[in-house]
């Protein structure tokens, strides 16, 4: 087994300085992202969202393609807060915490398994496999009965169905959006459509918001990863409107429970034992 | 396709085995008793100790004296990351930067949250634990280590909860495993997973403290899902009192890289 360092030159060399690869102030000179002047490039040049994307992946898109997913944020920042990442900022107006608090807690709620932005690294990666093997002469229809069968025979398909209700308005929605903005339906969204054909079929199921975002954004050539990160507030204007429905009100009065509204199931009241020695 | 309602089964109330409250005659809304699992939150109070108590919100059972002494011994190991951790760093910019105080755990916490020393290793580790700890050692060594290739630059991390610091073995989850493991609450996790530093011991890698917590919350027996948060909370003090530390003081505290020691690698 070869060492790959005899010394400790790799940590001194990093050791009280740093070299970025994004940019930073240049006190008296400007400030630089990515090779851009920020302030004579950027400033009232180009959208937040081309800015946002930037940061998030080292590329500036065009407009065209920020204004897409500037789109998709609105669908999914809804002023419900039933939804789970919304009621959070609700909890937390109840509880009279900051508004940065209840945004900054709803976003770190969409670091979820089942919805919000983390779920576009499971989307991407299906579409983009099943797309690999959709090539490689697979059938669409049996592509997609494979994965049912992998979930118990349940079309738990990653962009595909969803909870609380059947089809998706968010997916006409954003339709309109491609249109308008003169975007093709490139191979991945393609896909897209045949597997939601399948499902359709076979379950009554559709695509859902995740579903969509994640075969436009691979059509568009990023990755599961840039897409999550350039999704990384995706939920935050929902989560900020729900806090304040209830900061505005007297505290506690959000859904306030009463002892017995709590269906305890755990052991009877006991004793507390003596210590063991 | 139209957008229609599913009429899941919602839970009507919220379900919980750990935690009852008994409402006062006057107010529904207000509790007169508390009880966890079973046992009368006055009665735990007054006869048993935060820990025992800790140990029963999340296992269900009151902690023996071996399983209370092995889990204080490690929340002390584990009580601060230290000024140079990531974690502690951000409480400290928190604190330096005056941002509001009720910030500077959330904050730290999300950061102590990552793969590296971080909450986000502990379940990886324990999984480690329970795969591996009916194979002897050396045959990790042989199997997985030997055919694992070192990084260019930074630290090795072969498997979950072992491997370099700054290029060496990291002495103090040495000595906090040593410690550990010689009390009557050490289980198999914690033997094994000395076995396993001893035998990598020559690649210069070995415990993590991250591996420690693992092989000490494995033996108390919690589930390796339930551990990232308890790793995070046993680390919060450090985390608050440097923060709290720096909160004190002027933002020039701290240091702040002049142009010379903060370079661009990419401009116009």
């Amino acid at each position: 087994m070869k060492k790959h360092y005899d010394s400790l030159g790799f940590w001194e060399g990093c050791r009280g300085k740093f070299a970025s690869r994004k940019g930073g102030w240049q006190i008296g000179k400007g400030v630089f992202s990515h090779g851009y002047n920020m302030m004579e490039d950027l400033v009232g040049k180009v959208s937040y969202f081309q800015l946002m994307i930037l940061h998030a992946t080292g590329y500036l898109p065009d407009r065209r393609f920020a204004d897409w997913v500037e789109a998709s944020f609105i669908c999914m920042s809804w002023p419900d807060s039933r939804i789970w990442c919304n009621q959070i900022g609700a909890l937390a107006g109840t509880a009279g915490a900051s508004v940065v608090s209840a945004t900054t807690a709803g976003i770190l709620a969409g670091d979820s398994r089942i919805y919000a932005q983390k779920t576009l690294l499971e989307g991407m990666e299906f579409i983009q496999r099943t797309l690999a093997k959709k090539k490689s002469g697979h059938s669409v229809r049996d592509l997609v009965l494979n994965e049912c069968a992998k979930h118990g025979g349940k079309p738990q398909l990653m962009g595909y169905a969803r909870p609380i209700a059947k089809g998706d308005e968010r997916v006409r929605a954003m339709e309109k959006v491609t249109e308008q903005l003169g975007f093709s339906i490139g191979e991945h969204l393609t896909l897209a459509y045949e597997i939601e054909e399948v499902l359709l079929q076979e379950f009554d199921e559709s695509m859902n918001i995740n579903g969509y975002s994640s075969a436009f954004f691979s059509d568009q050539g990023y990755s599961p990863q840039e897409a999550y990160q350039f999704c990384a507030i995706l939920v935050a204007s929902g989560v900020t409107a729900c806090y304040l429905d209830t900061y505005d009100r007297p505290p506690e009065t959000f859904l306030p429970m009463r002892c017995e509204d709590i269906d305890y199931q755990g052991p009877p009241p006991r004793p507390v034992p003596p210590r063991e020695e | 396709m139209t957008v229609k309602r599913r009429n899941e089964r919602f839970s009507k109330a919220i379900p919980t085995r750990i935690w009852k409250e008994e409402a006062t005659a006057e107010n529904p809304f207000t509790s007169q008793s508390c009880s966890c699992y079973g046992y009368d939150l006055m009665d735990l109070m007054k006869n048993r100790s935060f820990i025992e108590v800790l140990y029963l919100m999340l296992r269900g059972e009151l902690p023996n004296p071996a399983q209370s002494e092995l889990l204080e011994a490690l929340m002390i190991a584990l009580m601060n990351p230290g000024p140079r951790h990531p974690a502690t760093r951000a409480a400290m910019n928190a604190g330096v930067g005056k941002t509001d105080t009720v910030h500077i755990l959330p904050i730290s916490l999300s950061i102590l949250g990552g793969k590296h020393l971080g909450a986000g290793e502990i379940e990886d580790a324990m999984r480690f634990f329970r795969k591996m700890n009916k194979s002897k050692a050396e045959d990790v060594y042989n199997k997985i280590l030997k055919e694992r290739v070192p990084p260019n630059e930074g630290d090795w991390r072969p498997v979950p909860g072992f491997g370099s610091r700054f290029g060496d073995i990291d002495e103090m989850p040495r000595q906090f495993a040593n410690y550990l493991k010689s009390l009557p609450g050490a289980g198999k996790s914690l033997s094994w997973g000395s076995k396993l530093a001893d035998t990598v011991k020559p690649l210069k890698i070995g415990w993590l403290t991250t591996g420690v917590a693992a092989a000490v919350f494995s033996d108390l027996g919690f589930h390796p899902r339930d551990c990232a948060g308890l790793f995070q909370l046993l680390s919060s003090p450090g985390l608050l009192a440097h923060g709290l530390e720096m909160a004190k003081k002027p933002i020039t505290a701290m240091p702040f890289l002049s142009d010379e020691e903060y370079k661009i690698e990419k401009t116009l």
